[in-house]
């Protein structure tokens, strides 16, 4: 099938079997690595995509459902200003160590941000629990997160 | 000196490697895409334990389907011990005339892409005549049952005995508790899989094999041995990989497949392991059972211990570790940091019809510091003391260090002590008795539990000739080169796959040689550019690795010395080499690292005719001061409250003392006890792999296989001791592992603490509500018929 979606603002087509999922179509189909797969099943969060804006997992979503959709990934993300906020407080958290759980971690992490400008830490615990991370034990991920929120607060 | 103090040994400087990992511009395995490239999908047993009748491949098909019989000239995985004893359990890399566990690879099947190759894999009819499985691995050692290996006289891989007469301690020793205590079988389960992408290079005559793999050196090793070419003609990459805890420390059976079928159809082929291949098939580590005693005086001070334990070594011999590793080190580890005057220890490595063993992170401290501090604290019960206070009364001491303990280990330095009272300081023991005697509003009951060890870290030759398994480690070297730009080239033959080493070793050679990290690159993980290496296991990089980046810069120091002096008509030794400049001292005459090599590789007629040729790159080795291993040590301390209505237990609180000697990058060390504890918590209360009688793996998802999120792992406390080792370039302790190996004992002994007036003493892991509701219902029951 012939499938026609805008990715990272680009329109893009490409040819795709009707099972294949949409983390396969950005990573084989369309060369986009950054997404990355942990289990392909829906629990582990690492292919978090935006999908018309909100968060989705790549890996349990069809391609074909996502016709004439508005699919951002993480290689979508360089410029935006919140995922750039996260991206220097993860590096000074040190929230990440493989960077396996990375791309997808951003995606949650900087609608957590967006969403729920006044979270605290449990909510933003609670929010990152669909996004598991076998390196960090999360602490610098929560702080991260913590950090872009105060930030973002104090700056009005 | 501010220099250094800022990026330098000590700094808590930003990852180099971060920026990409941020911008999802990482390299894993399955992000490498080569013309013409297949993907395989295995077929893989559905049983645990069957005579393989025959594996049919549809009319049609068999050209893309290969069997064992295909595979000619390919040698099964063979990782033996010389210990006497060991018995064999060669693995072919697909099975023939059995298989042993489910999972076990039976056929490999290609085509244009994964999703075609389990088409086809669906199609590979198999007719198997289903066996008995051995699953349990107390019953294993038993004589009579069935055997995982015909041909074997029992299911014991190994046995071990250290054997001191114990009769004087035992007819004297006022305290006696023995315990069973279990730990459940876990999967490692980084959040990348395995991978594998395999191709043949004509020109170089040479096979090609990308691989998430934390050892490549060994692998190459063992995929010559297998396929039987020269090491020469194989080259293995270990690109970025997403985590590997042990779990990549092998030699797969999927890369002897996979370069045999790169080698026979000339085209780049992949495999990209997924989760379900993931749980149903390498759940392989952890599963220990301990029947243990321990003898102490009146007042709780530990005597002796008196252990028989029991690892579930699977079905074969994991490449290089072997099946009998983790068993063989029970019996020489178990006495922890203590001080004991006896000491007897049985040791088996049971097969079963379960994956293959292999160390994860902690490797056996794990489970051995689970069963002994399970024990001291019921010691500590039986004495009416504080648990710390009998840790207090047979900890080794800072005074007795260097100290050799009851099964020779050398404990190189520390103040164990210290570290307990501390962890108990930090967490406030007095604040939480007072709670608990109070009692929780919502009628939780709040425990508080401890838990130390000590941690062998970095250990060589001395230590691992003595098992006679596939690899020794020895010497460690970097190949360090400063290019004619000034940028310092380091390769090492170990692999970064989280750690930050491009980072921590770009801080050593700042530290040496000034270079600022940022003009230092780390090239490693691939066995053509970089030196032999065992690669990263055992919590072992910083101090080896580090070692050898530290010695081929002083070399580097020295002829940069030699070339700078003579341009700028100094003495070597009048120099000062900081800020990514040679500075004559005293003085603010001065040439950049650059200009230095510039001269050296682009203007050498500037040098004068006598100057050392041997020039600006040079590879160099290193070897601890003695191999016997640093020793970092932590006391963890928590405080939970443990729901006895619905079973679930909440961690408070959380805080860990660790000593890791001097830590190159605090920041990266944190991170490393962090993330260990988050593992050591899954351990202690939520991850488990069961199997049935049949020897079915029963989680084969991550929502049933459940490792702990961010509202499982509180925001964790961590002080530092920083005791240098003496053993260590800078004083540095491999610490890697630390973080996993205590949560099990110490969350359990907060549980048990919590329940103590209720009868309840929860001797297995992980404590899932499950377990732990059938406890206290098993305490009432006892009450009420008592
Ligand atoms: S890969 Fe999609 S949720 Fe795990
Ligand atoms: S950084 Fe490795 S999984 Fe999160």
């Amino acid at each position: 099938m012939t499938l026609s979606l805008s990715v990272n603002g680009t329109p893009v087509e490409a040819q795709v079997e009707p099972r294949t999922s949409l983390a396969d179509a950005l990573r084989e189909h369309l060369m986009l690595t950054g997404t990355n797969v942990g289990c392909e099943h829906g629990v582990c969060g690492a292919c978090t995509v935006l999908i018309d804006g909100a968060p989705a997992r790549s890996c349990i979503t069809l391609a074909v459902a996502c016709d004439g959709a508005d699919v951002r990934t993480i290689e979508g993300l360089d410029e935006d200003p919140v995922a750039t906020a996260l991206r220097e407080a993860f590096a000074a958290e040190h929230a990440l160590q493989c960077g396996y759980c990375t791309p997808g971690m951003l995606v949650t992490a900087r609608d957590i941000v967006l969403r729920l400008p006044d979270a605290g830490e449990p909510r933003v615990r609670e929010e990152l629990a669909g996004n598991l991370c076998r390196c960090t034990g999360y602490v610098g991920i929560v702080r991260a997160i913590l950090r872009v929120l105060a930030e973002r607060k104090t700056a009005g | 000196m501010t220099q250094s103090a800022r990026k330098g040994v000590g700094a808590r400087l930003r990852r180099k490697e971060d920026e990409r990992f941020l911008r999802g511009r990482g390299d894993y395995v399955g992000n490498i895409r080569m013309v013409g490239m297949l993907d395989v999908a295995f077929v893989r047993s559905p049983v645990a334990h069957a005579r393989i009748r025959a594996v049919r491949k549809s009319p049609g098909l068999e050209s893309v389907v290969f069997t064992i019989d295909d595979l000619t000239g390919v040698k099964p995985i063979v990782a033996n011990s010389a210990l006497k004893g060991f018995k064999s359990a060669p693995q072919h890399v697909l099975a023939r005339d059995k298989v042993r566990q489910v999972g076990e690879l039976i056929a490999m099947c290609v085509a244009p892409s994964r999703a075609e190759a389990e088409d086809i894999a669906t199609q590979v009819e198999l007719d198997l005549e289903e066996l008995p499985a051995v699953v349990d691995m107390v019953a294993a050692i038993e004589p009579g049952g069935p055997r995982v290996h015909e041909e074997w006289s029992d299911n014991v891989v190994l046995e071990t005995l250290v054997d001191d007469d114990l009769s004087t301690i035992r007819a004297n020793a006022a305290i006696k508790v023995q315990r069973r205590i279990r730990t459940a079988r876990q999967c490692m389960s980084p959040m990348e899989g395995r991978g594998v992408v395999a191709h043949y290079d004509r020109r170089l005559d040479q096979l090609t094999v990308h691989s998430a793999a934390q050892m490549p050196h060994i692998n190459r090793a063992g995929l010559s041995e297998c396929l039987g070419i020269d090491q020469g003609r194989i080259r293995v990459v270990a690109p970025d990989v997403g985590g590997g805890f042990g779990y990549k420390g092998i030699l797969l059976p999927e890369e002897v497949c996979l370069g045999w079928l790169a080698m026979m159809l000339g085209r780049p082929v992949r495999w990209l392991e997924d989760r379900f291949e993931q749980l149903a098939a390498n759940a392989n580590c952890r599963e220990h059972y301990y029947d243990i005693t321990g003898y102490a005086t009146a007042d709780g001070r530990l005597l002796a211990i008196d252990c028989e334990a029991i690892v579930d070594s699977g079905a074969y011999s994991s490449y290089p570790f072997s099946a009998c590793l983790e068993a063989a080190q029970v019996s020489s580890i178990l006495p922890g940091p203590y001080r004991m005057d006896g000491y007897r220890c049985r040791t088996w490595s049971a097969a079963t019809n379960k994956p293959p063993i292999l160390p994860y992170r902690g490797v056996a401290r794990t489970g051995v510091c689970f069963a002994l501090e399970l024990v001291v604290d019921a010691i500590a019960r039986a004495a009416g003391k504080e648990p710390y206070e009998v840790r207090l009364a047979c900890l080794v001491p800072p005074e007795a260090m260097p100290f050799v303990n009851i099964t020779k280990k050398f404990f190189d330095s520390g103040d164990y002590p210290e570290a307990l009272r501390r962890a108990v300081r930090v967490l406030d023991l007095p604040k939480w008795r007072e709670r608990q005697k109070r009692g929780e509003p919502d009628g939780r009951r709040v425990g508080v539990g401890l838990a130390i060890f000590c941690e062998q870290g970095a250990h060589g030759t001395s230590v691992y000739h003595g098992w006679g398994i596939p690899m020794v480690p020895g010497h460690e070297q970097c190949t360090a080169r400063l290019s004619p730009d000034g940028v310092l080239e380091l390769r090492i033959g170990a692999h970064s796959h989280g750690q930050g080493l491009e980072t921590t070793l770009a801080q050593v050679a700042h530290e040496i040689l000034g270079v600022d990290p940022d003009n230092v690159r780390l090239i490693h993980g691939d066995t053509a550019l970089t030196p032999y290496s065992t690669g990263t296991w055992g919590s072992r990089c910083m101090v080896m690795s580090g070692g050898a980046v530290a010695t081929a810069c002083k070399e580097i120091e020295k002829r940069v010395r030699a070339i700078a002096g003579k341009l700028m008509e100094v003495a070597g030794d009048d120099l000062v080499l900081e800020a990514g400049r040679v500075r004559v001292a005293g003085t603010d005459r001065s040439m950049s690292l650059a200009e230095v090599a510039h001269v050296w590789y682009r203007a050498p007629q500037l040098l004068p005719a006598d100057v050392d040729p041997a020039g600006l790159e040079t590879t160099a080795g290193y070897k601890a001061v003695r191999d016997s291993g640093t020793f970092s040590y932590a006391c963890h301390a928590c405080a939970v409250a443990v729901d006895t209505e619905l079973g679930t237990i909440e961690i408070l609180d959380y805080v860990v003392v660790e000593d890791g000697g001097t830590l190159v990058n605090p920041m990266i060390v944190d991170g490393q006890v962090f993330g260990g504890t988050a593992q050591g918590i899954g351990t202690a209360l939520y991850e488990e792999m069961p199997f049935d009688a049949q020897g079915q793996p029963l989680a084969s998802t991550l929502a049933d296989y459940m490792l702990p999120g961010a509202t499982e792992v509180p925001t964790i406390r961590i002080e530092h001791i920083e005791t240098p080792s003496p053993l260590s370039y800078f004083g540095q302790k491999g610490i890697g592992e630390g973080g996993a190996i205590a949560p099990p004992a110490a969350i359990t002994n907060a549980v048990n603490d919590a329940l103590a007036d209720l009868g309840v003493e929860m001797l297995e892991s992980p404590i899932t509500p499950r377990r732990l509701l059938t406890a206290l219902a098993a305490a009432r029951a006892r009450r009420g018929a008592g």
